[in-house]
């Protein structure tokens, strides 16, 4: 592989720049303005924490915050634990169900968020009776999270030497006690990002929880609610806020992964 | 210890045997929670609307008088088929778009990347989770009608950009934010497994890289992009939110109406029969695109599944 900067290589890392000024541009001016006296016309700096004081005594903020905690909770749980079975299932044992399983494991991925959203909030009001609350809004954001949790616990998982397990079971270890001192220590790193990605998720999703929380409010649903009216300075508070607890959780993946902790993709036996 | 906690084995069967015999179980029992959850939580829901289709709404309640009224209405009034088209040319553009820039970002960290690979691509994707309403408003202020870009136009007495107050273009704009990070991420994802000596090899035989470019690269790689274009199509047809708070009063999109039927109006019988028609309309993209992934001439061959 030459390591030689061609014109084309030079283009593409113009492109690589243009796109990280166009995703992060946005964001580096919401951070700034949320410290900012006139959200409007923020220049000549002038720095202030009065959105940040909105924001945490708003009631509805915090009451929307709570739940949207106990739902991604929840949501990331039921999804970690459904991908997680799933993911060892299909690479440990062969089956001839195994393509259709594969494919229900990743089906939600290619359904948008509005039709699920819809679809479960019909579903649970005309066939099951069930009213829309935090229950409801917890498994219907599950479907999404068990598939994503899905993918990444299996691009950990391809590289995973079962022989391990088999040995222990040879050794007369029962299938739980081997997942436990086999398996988990080994492949616990992807289990905690399945967990965190598919919390991410649930805690900013908006069309799924909308449609399948009755009238509880959410801090996405409270955030449009909002945004209706324009942009106030506690929305900039916000998006500063779940921007950086966001960049928190993929900074610790991040390390992990670096430390070689994780490793994903199919290189190596 | 006991190996053989059911005892059904006879004594002069393998052990080999015996274990051939419990995987379908196990495997069963690993899988099955999860299927089952997604049949309940997806398909089930998903067959649902589509009963509800041929059902009536009145007064915010659903009831079974079987008919076609909501097809009729879907099909007939010139508005709904405004919605659809809307939508559908939105999302054809900004998956170009996104396919456009995303190739040669996701080649050069690929490529190019190194030891920053990683975090490259981490840095790329993690925008995606903060979630739309957010990522809108973080967009909003800076191009938005009051935003940065326009503010400074105005304190210099220069007009605002059109462009970017309240238009289709807006929200394209806003829809290209939102997913490109798929469309990158799925295309990286594809060319990591890809082996660039190839290129070397075309290049020894004589192929200018263009060519190497059209018949090896790409072609190799056309599952991620095939799977990148999907991600960022479908997302884009259902797309209800950025219409309404960066598209303005000509951009109101299919999945901007569907979402009223469930929301202002209660229509949910006319609603369901937009998804229905939604769901066709994404689950067309897919098989057309599907047939032209073949799995043998991608990097994925290799893995046992």
């Amino acid at each position: 592989m030459t390591r030689k900067f061609g014109p084309a290589t030079l283009s593409m890392s113009v492109a690589l720049g243009l796109i990280y000024i166009f995703l992060y541009a946005p964001i580096f001016y919401v951070i700034y303005t949320s410290f900012a006296e006139d959200i409007v016309w923020p220049f000549p700096p002038s720095f202030t924490l009065s959105a940040y004081s909105d924001l945490f005594s708003s009631s509805l903020y915090g009451q929307a915050l709570i739940n949207s905690l106990e739902l991604a909770t929840g949501s990331a749980a039921l999804s970690t634990l459904l991908a997680g079975a799933g993911a060892i299932g299909l690479l440990r044992f062969r089956s001839r169900f195994r393509g259709m399983v594969l494919l229900a494991f990743i089906a939600p991925l290619f359904v948008a968020d509005l039709l699920i959203g819809i679809s479960i909030l019909a579903f649970n009001a005309r066939v099951l009776g069930l009213p829309g609350n935090l229950l409801s809004a917890m498994a219907a954001n599950a479907v999404q999270g068990t598939s994503f949790g899905f993918l990444i616990i299996l691009a950990q998982l391809v590289r995973y030497n079962w022989d391990m397990d088999d040995a222990a079971m040879v050794f007369g270890a029962r299938p739980w006690r081997c997942f436990v001192e086999i398996t988990l220590p080994t492949i616990w790193p992807s289990l905690f990002g399945a967990y965190l990605i598919s919390f991410i998720l649930a805690f900013n999703n908006l069309e799924i929880s909308f449609y399948n929380l009755g009238a509880i409010p959410t801090l996405p649903s409270v955030a449009w609610g909002s945004l209706r009216f324009g942009l106030g300075p506690e929305l900039f508070a916000l998006a500063s806020l779940v921007n950086g607890f966001v960049f928190v959780i993929f900074a610790v993946m991040y390390l992990l992964m670096r430390s070689g902790v994780v490793k994903f993709g199919y290189r190596g036996q | 210890m006991n190996k053989n906690p059911t005892g059904k084995t006879p004594a002069g069967m393998s052990l080999r045997a015996a274990a051939r015999r419990r995987p379908g179980l196990r495997f069963a029992a690993l899988v099955g929670p999860g299927t089952l959850f997604i049949v309940i939580g997806l398909l089930l829901p998903l067959l649902s609307i589509v009963v509800f289709s041929f059902w009536r709404t009145e007064s915010y309640v659903l009831y079974a008088d079987w008919s076609l009224d909501n097809y009729r209405t879907l099909l007939g009034q010139a508005a709904y088929r405004v919605f659809f088209l809307r939508s559908l040319i939105t999302a054809v553009l900004v998956t170009l778009v996104c396919l456009v820039c995303g190739w040669p970002v996701a080649y050069f960290i690929a490529r190019h990347g190194g030891r920053y690979r990683l975090l490259l691509v981490l840095l790329l994707a993690a925008p995606f989770f903060t979630g739309i309403i957010l990522r809108i408003a973080a967009l909003q202020g800076l191009l938005g009608p009051v935003g940065l870009i326009n503010m400074a136009l105005s304190l210099f007495g220069m007009p605002p950009i059109e462009a970017l107050m309240y238009t289709p273009f807006a929200s394209g704009l806003g829809l290209v934010y939102l997913f490109v990070p798929f469309m990158v991420t799925a295309i990286y994802l594809s060319l990591v497994n890809f082996n660039f000596e190839l290129l070397e090899v075309a290049k020894i035989n004589g192929a200018r890289p263009w060519r190497a470019f059209i018949e090896i690269t790409w072609p190799l790689n056309w599952i991620g992009t095939a799977i990148g274009m999907v991600l960022v199509f479908i997302p884009c047809l259902a797309n209800s939110v950025t219409p309404r708070f960066l598209g303005g009063p000509n951009a109101t999109s299919f999945g901007m109406s569907l979402s009223q039927q469930f929301g202002e109006t209660g229509t949910w019988a006319l609603g369901s029969a937009m998804g229905v028609f939604l769901f066709l309309a994404s689950l067309l993209a897919i098989l057309l695109i599907a047939p032209t992934i073949r799995l043998k001439r991608s990097g994925f061959t290799g893995t046992s599944l």
